[in-house]
C-alpha cells in the first residue's frame, strides 16, 4: 500500500514521520536526528545546504542563509511580518512580481515557497532513504493562523519538492491527534506550543466522530527559544568583555561558536543544574594569543535570563482564553510541543497558569509530525477511523461602511458551505457598490487579509437603505470560494471566484518543479558517484597495505610477478575511472579490485 | 452572527516587534553578567599561556614544570616572523610548505602524562625547521629584512621557484594596491589552485571524516590562533572534510590549510 509521509514543516526545525504497522514513527535523518533545521543555504561555491550543515554556517555565511522563511510564506510584499522581516533578516529580501516575497542568495532570486521547498524536499529524501522507496503522498501542517494564501503556498512548495500534498492539517490538530491516537477522547485542550522561533496557544475540541475544532488560536511569531539563546549568547559576551576588554559579536566565527554554545548549554539545563561552556581558543587577543571562553552557566542563570519571556507566553494564554470566553477550568488537558518545553520552568509556569499538570504523553519536537502521519494513514486506510473534517481555517466576508468586517462564514465551518446575508446601500442615490471579501477574524477590516473584490453596478436611485443586496458565499468541495451578490429588485448580478494564491504563476510552479528536478539528479548522481568512490578507494586503500607483503612471497615466480602487474593495472584503472567521475566504470572496477583484494589475502593468510 | 471566538495576538502588548531579531529584556543584561560573575560560578577567559592550576603529581606520575612563558612563543600566523624565518633558513628550498596557523610552543612543553599534549612526531618542513632552530637553545638564527623593491618581480620569482605561498602573498598585496592588476589576479588564482591541489592530496578524500584525538582537557595547552580554533570546533567525528569546507565560512584555501596543519601536529586524525 502507498505510504502517506506526515511533515512538520517548522519555522526552526522540521520532523518527518510515517505510520508503520499501526504504529506512528518519527523518521531520523542521516545524522540521526528527529529533527531537521529548516534552514537553506548557498555556498561561495554554489553549493546548496539544508538541514543542520546549512545551520552551522548560518552565521559565517548569514547573507546567504535563510532562516525561518515560514514567517514569509504566503504573504505579501506590503504585509508588517515582511516589514519587519525586510529590516530584520540577515539575508536579502526583495519584492517579487505578483507583490509577493522574494529571497536573494548569491545574486539569485527564489520565492520563498521554492526555499519551503527545499526543506521539503529534504524531508522526503529521508523518508524515502528510511523506506526504500519513492515517497509522493504528503500530509504537511501549518499554524493554525495561516490564511488561505499561506496554505497555498505551502501546498505549492510541496509541489514544487515533488509532493502530492493530500491535506494540510493544523499544527495543534496535528499534535492532538497524535495524543488521542487509539484513545477515544472527547476533551477540551489546551496546546501549548513553544518551538525555536514561535510562540502558539491554542484552544482544541475533540470531539466525537474524529471532529478536531480549533476553537480559539493565538501566538507570538517572534517568540521562541532563539530568544533566549540570544539572552545566553549577551551573558556570555557581556562577561567575556568584562574579562577581556574584547566583543565577541565582533567576530562571526566565534558568533557562531556562542550561538552553537548557547543553544546546547540551553538544552542541558533542562536535565542538569549547571553546565559548563568551554570554547577554546575563542579569539585571538591581538597579542598572538588566543583566548579561550569558559564560563560555568546554572540553571537558575537561564531562568532569570528567559523569565520575562516565559511571562508573554503566560500573558497570551491569559488573553486567548479570555477571547475564546473559556475558564481555565474548561480545559481538561495541556500538551506542551516544542523544544522549549522542555525547560522545567516552561513546565511549572504552564502549571501553574492552568492549574493541571501538563500531559507528559506527547514528544514535544515529534508530536506535530506523528499527527501529520497519522492523518495520512487514516487518509488512505478505510481501517482507520480518525478522520479530519476540512473546515475554514479563518472566517469569511466582507467590508462593510466604517471599514467593519461582516462575517458570512465563521471560522472552523465545515466545508462545502453556503451562507447568504442581506445588506443595503449606505448612501442616498448609491448606484454601485463595491463587495470587497476578506479572510480574518478581525472586527477591522483593514486587519483581515484581502482576497478579491468586485462591484455591482445599477442599482436603482434610492435613499440609503432601501436596496437591498443578497451577498452569498458558498465554499466548494475543493475549498473554492465564490462571491454572488445580488440587486434583489433587479436580480442583477455580480460575481467572483476566490482562490487562494500563494503568489506564484503555474507557470512558475512547473519551472521551479523543473529546477528541484534537475537538482535531485544531481544530488542522486553525486551521491552514487561518491559511494562508488569510497568503496573502490576503500579496496585501493586494502590492496596497497598488501602489497608489499604480497610481493615478498610471489615475487620469486614469473606467475606471481604477472599477478602483481595484473593488479597494478586494475588498481590503475580504478582510480582512472575516479578521476573521470565515471560511475558506471567505477562500479564495473570494484568487482576486478574486490577479486584482487581477495587474493591477496588468500596469499597473506597462506603463508601465515 | 457571533463575534470571532479569538484574534490572533499578531503585536506584543508593547508593540515591540521591531526590536527583532532578539527581545530586550526588561534588564540590563550586562549588569546581570557582571552581578553573576562576581557572585556566582567563576568567569575565566583563559589566555592560553596561564597553566591551569598546580596539583601534585600522583605516584608514578612524572611531576609538572611551569610552561616556557608565553613571550618566547612564536605563533606562525604571524606572517611577517614567517617571512623572516623563510629568508633566513630556506630560501633555497621550494617549494615550501605554507605559513602554519599552529605554533610549535607545544612541542618544546614539558609534558606529564595526564595534563600535557600528546608527543608528536612530526616532519617539519624546511620554514618549520628553521623556527624551531631559533625557539631552541642553541644561539638563535640572525634575522634580516629585506626590502621588496619589484612585487611582481617577486611575485613572479616566488611562483617560478615553486613559492606558492609566498607567490600568492606578494599578489594580495599587489592587489590591495591595484585590485585591476590582472597579472597578480591571475597569479593568485594559480597558486590558490596549486595549494588546494596540493592539500587536497595532502588530506586525501574529501569524504574523510577527521575526528579530534587530543583529549578536551589537553586542548588549552595547544597553541594555535582563533581561526584553527573555530576550524577544530567544525571537527566533531561525523562532518567530512567537505563539510568542514561548506560551513567553515572561510576560503577553502584557508580552511585546507588549517585542516592539513591539525593533523600535521597530530590534533586531528581521520577515521
Amino acid at each position: 500500500m502507498e505510504k502517506v509521509i506526515g511533515i512538520d514543516l517548522g519555522t526552526t526545525n522540521s520532523c518527518v514521520a510515517i505510520v508503520e504497522n499501526g504504529v506512528p514513527t518519527v523518521i531520523p535523518n542521516r545524522g540521526g536526528y528527529k529533527t531537521t533545521p529548516s534552514m537553506v543555504a548557498i555556498t561561495e561555491a554554489g553549493k546548496r545546504l539544508v538541514g543542520h550543515i546549512a545551520k552551522r554556517q548560518a552565521i559565517t555565511n548569514a547573507e546567504n542563509t535563510v532562516y525561518a522563511a515560514k514567517r514569509l510564506i504566503g504573504r505579501k510584499w506590503n504585509s508588517p511580518q515582511v516589514k519587519n522581516a525586510v529590516a530584520t533578516s540577515s539575508y536579502r529580501i526583495v519584492q517579487g512580481p505578483h507583490n509577493d516575497v522574494r529571497i536573494v542568495l548569491r545574486d539569485k532570486e527564489y520565492s520563498v515557497s521554492e526555499i519551503s521547498a527545499m526543506v521539503l524536499q529534504e524531508m522526503k529524501l529521508i523518508a524515502e532513504d528510511y523506506l526504500g522507496e519513492t515517497a509522493v503522498k504528503a500530509v504537511i501542517t501549518v499554524p493554525a493562523y495561516f490564511n488561505d494564501n499561506q496554505r497555498q503556498a505551502t501546498k505549492d512548495a510541496g509541489e514544487i519538492a515533488g509532493l502530492d500534498v493530500i491535506r494540510i492539517i493544523n499544527e495543534p490538530t496535528a499534535a492532538a491527534l497524535s495524543y488521542g491516537f487509539g484513545k477515544n477522547v472527547e476533551k477540551t485542550i489546551a496546546v501549548y506550543d513553544f518551538g525555536g522561533g514561535t510562540f502558539d496557544i491554542s484552544i482544541l475540541e475533540i470531539g466525537s466522530s474524529g471532529v478536531f475544532k480549533v476553537i480559539a488560536t493565538a501566538g507570538d511569531t517572534f517568540l521562541g527559544g532563539e530568544d533566549v539563546d540570544a539572552r545566553v549568547i549577551d551573558w556570555l559576551v557581556h562577561g567575556f568583555k568584562d574579562e577581556h576588554g574584547i566583543d565577541l559579536r565582533q567576530d562571526r566565527m566565534a558568533l557562531q561558536r556562542l550561538k552553537d554554545a548557547a543553544e546546547k548549554a540551553k538544552c542541558e539545563l533542562s536535565s542538569v543544574r549547571e553546565t559548563e561552556v568551554n570554547l577554546p581558543f575563542i579569539i585571538s587577543s591581538g597579542r598572538n594569543e588566543a583566548l579561550h571562553l569558559q564560563r560555568t552557566i546554572d540553571r537558575k542563570t537561564l531562568e532569570d535570563l528567559s523569565a520575562d519571556l516565559i511571562e508573554r507566553t503566560i500573558d497570551i494564554c491569559k488573553q486567548t482564553l479570555a477571547d475564546a470566553r473559556l475558564e481555565k477550568e474548561d480545559v481538561e488537558e495541556v500538551l506542551l510541543v516544542g523544544g522549549m518545553t522542555r525547560m522545567p520552568k516552561i513546565q511549572h509556569a504552564v502549571a501553574d497558569f492552568f492549574e493541571r499538570e501538563p500531559c507528559k504523553g506527547v514528544h514535544p519536537d515529534e508530536s506535530v509530525a506523528l499527527g501529520a502521519g497519522i492523518q495520512g494513514a487514516a487518509l488512505i486506510d478505510d481501517k482507520h477511523d480518525m478522520v479530519l473534517l476540512d473546515v475554514t481555517p479563518h472566517a469569511l466576508g466582507i467590508m462593510t461602511q466604517g471599514g467593519f468586517f461582516e462575517e458570512l462564514i465563521p471560522q472552523n465551518t465545515t466545508v462545502p458551505t453556503h451562507r447568504t446575508k442581506i445588506f443595503t446601500t449606505s448612501r442616498d442615490n448609491q448606484t454601485a457598490v463595491k463587495i470587497v471579501v476578506m479572510q480574518g477574524e478581525s472586527e477591522r477590516a483593514e486587519e483581515n487579509e484581502l482576497l478579491g473584490e468586485f462591484i455591482l453596478t445599477g442599482l436603482r436611485r434610492a435613499p440609503k437603505g432601501a436596496v437591498e443586496i443578497e451577498v452569498t458565499f458558498e465554499i466548494n468541495a475543493d475549498g473554492i470560494v465564490s462571491v454572488h451578490a445580488k440587486d434583489l429588485e433587479t436580480a442583477k448580478e455580480q460575481s467572483i471566484e476566490v482562490t487562494a494564491s500563494s503568489g506564484l504563476t503555474r507557470d512558475e510552479i512547473r519551472d521551479m518543479m523543473e529546477n528541484a528536478k534537475d537538482y535531485m539528479v544531481e544530488r542522486r548522481s553525486t551521491e552514487e558517484f561518491e559511494a562508488a568512490k569510497q568503496e573502490a578507494e576503500r579496496i585501493v586503500g586494502e590492496i596497497e597495505r598488501l602489497f608489499p607483503q604480497v610481493e615478498n612471497i610471489v615475487a620469486a615466480s614469473d606467475f606471481g610477478r604477472d599477478a602483481i602487474e595484473k593488479a597494478r593495472a586494475i588498481v590503475t584503472k580504478a582510480r582512472q575511472a575516479i578521476s573521470k567521475r565515471d560511475v558506471s566504470a567505477i562500479k564495473g572496477e570494484i568487482e576486478g579490485l574486490s577479486r584482487t583484494h581477495r587474493m591477496f589475502k588468500g596469499v597473506v593468510a597462506k603463508t601465515h | 452572527m457571533g463575534e470571532p471566538p479569538s484574534k490572533r495576538v499578531e503585536e506584543t502588548p508593547e508593540g515591540d516587534e521591531n526590536e527583532r531579531p532578539t527581545i530586550n529584556p526588561p534588564f540590563d543584561v550586562e549588569e546581570y553578567a557582571r552581578a553573576n560573575a562576581r557572585s556566582g560560578p567563576p568567569v575565566q577567559g583563559v589566555d592560553t599561556a596561564r597553566p591551569p592550576p598546580r596539583r601534585e603529581p600522583a605516584e608514578g606520575e612524572l611531576d609538572w614544570s611551569e610552561p616556557p612563558q608565553r613571550s618566547e612563543q612564536i605563533t606562525l600566523t604571524n606572517e611577517v616572523e614567517l617571512e623572516r624565518a623563510r629568508a633566513q633558513s630556506a630560501q633555497n628550498e621550494p617549494p615550501r610548505g605554507p605559513p602554519s596557523v599552529l605554533s610549535m610552543a607545544n612541542a618544546r612543553a614539558p609534558s606529564s602524562p595526564s595534563d600535557a599534549p600528546p608527543e608528536r612526531t612530526q616532519s617539519h618542513s624546511s620554514i618549520e625547521a628553521a623556527v624551531l632552530g631559533a625557539l631552541s637553545s642553541s644561539p638563535a638564527p640572525e634575522i634580516t629584512e629585506r626590502t621588496i623593491d619589484d612585487p611582481v618581480a617577486e611575485m613572479r620569482g616566488r611562483f617560478s621557484l615553486g613559492d606558492y605561498t609566498g607567490a600568492l602573498e606578494m599578489a594580495e598585496l599587489l592587489l590591495a594596491g591595484d585590485p585591476g592588476n590582472l597579472e597578480a589576479a591571475e597569479c593568485g588564482e594559480n597558486c590558490r589552485s596549486v595549494l588546494q591541489g596540493m592539500y587536497s592530496a595532502r588530506i586525501g578524500s574529501l569524504e574523510r571524516v577527521p575526528v579530534v584525538v587530543v583529549p578536551r582537557a589537553q586542548m588549552r595547552w595547544l597553541s594555535m590562533d582563533h581561526r584553527a580554533g573555530f576550524v577544530l570546533s567544525l571537527v566533531d567525528g561525523s562532518s567530512t572534510i567537505d563539510m568542514i569546507l561548506d560551513v567553515s565560512g572561510m576560503p577553502r584555501l584557508d580552511t585546507l590549510r588549517i585542516l592539513h596543519e591539525l593533523v600535521q601536529q597530530k590534533i586531528v586524525a581521520f577515521r
